[in-house]
């Protein structure tokens, strides 16, 4: 009984409907670590952010809301160009920045 | 066409040519280059994404130490011009103080002006940049000149240190009618960027670069 408790409990939890949503966007002259500093400095500091994650390989930067807020896009792209880059794509992924970074590990 | 080959190789001929010379908008830079014939301390905050404004003090001597030259300057940085493109980003700048000048080979303190140009091109691999900057005060007029090109041993990602290899070639009209030639090892992490290296007469140089 117990045993079938926790499975129910894992499958509805790690379910996508309760999986993250998170802002990934293309960003073009995203070369240099020290240089993209702004942008992670930047968007973190925004009421709405939980987590960020800078790609200089895919030229990806990845946001994450906190629990129960949303993100505003106009906004990180606005942070994003007052960083000195420009974006080019934004899609929405059912990622946390934690789990991408943990497909980084695997991948490597 | 003789007018358009200077302004080509003013171009590709530069001064201390760092990475981007301010960060981003609201943020401090810090940028020091220390070497025997050169020092310089310089500090900058971003107004916007594109003016800074700060101090630089510069110091110059000559190799056998008989003049040297110090300037003080409020400074005032403008990305004039920039290209963000998929794998790549160039850059460029002007970068002009206004102050006071001293040196052991003329009397008093003089007032200085002192613009510059730089112009940057960087992938995750290259880079390559050029600068040029003049001093000009009361019959005193110096320059300096220097190109920097190098590339990264591997690509690295955001969180990893970058080594580069980079070699400058500079002139400092009060400092030598020579070119000076420096490899350096240069490594990015995070908010740090330091280069270090020797000239071909084996004079030690360092430079880093900090920003918050």
């Amino acid at each position: 009984m117990k045993k079938t408790l926790i499975a129910i409990l894992l499958a509805v939890f790690l379910s996508p409907a309760f999986a993250v949503t998170s802002m990934k966007a293309t960003v073009n002259g995203m070369v240099c670590a020290f240089c993209a500093q702004g942008i992670e400095k930047r968007i973190s500091k925004m009421p709405a952010t939980k987590a960020v994650y800078v790609d200089l390989k895919k030229k990806i930067v990845v946001v994450e809301p906190k629990d129960g807020m949303a993100l505003d896009q106009k906004a990180i792209i606005e942070e994003v160009k007052d960083a000195g880059y420009d974006i080019v794509k934004v899609e929405s992924i059912s990622k946390s920045v934690a789990e991408l970074k943990a497909e980084l590990v695997t991948n490597k | 066409m003789k007018l358009w080959f200077l302004c080509i190789a003013s171009l590709l001929v530069s001064l201390t040519v760092k990475a981007a010379p301010m960060g981003f908008k609201d943020s401090w830079m810090t940028m020091s280059d220390f070497s025997k014939t050169y020092r310089e301390l310089t500090v900058n905050y971003a107004l916007t994404p594109r003016d800074a404004i700060g101090v630089t003090s510069t110091y110059m001597q000559t190799n056998n130490q008989s003049q040297s030259q110090l300037n003080n300057e409020l400074t005032y940085t403008r990305l004039v011009k920039r290209w963000n493109m998929p794998d790549a980003q160039a850059n460029i700048w002007f970068i002009g103080g206004v102050g006071e000048t001293t040196g052991n080979y003329f009397n008093g303190a003089k007032a200085t002006v002192s613009p510059g140009m730089q112009a940057d091109y960087e992938t995750t691999r290259l880079y390559a940049s050029a600068n040029a900057r003049i001093y000009v005060a009361d019959g005193i007029t110096n320059h300096v000149v220097s190109t920097r090109t190098g590339f990264s041993f591997y690509e690295a990602n955001y969180e990893e240190t970058q080594p580069w290899l980079i070699v400058e070639i500079r002139k400092m009209s009060m400092v030598s009618s020579q070119y000076e030639v420096t490899p350096m090892i240069r490594l990015i992490h995070n908010r740090f960027f330091v280069e270090a290296g020797a000239n071909l007469q084996g004079q030690p140089r360092l430079s880093f670069m900090y920003v918050f």
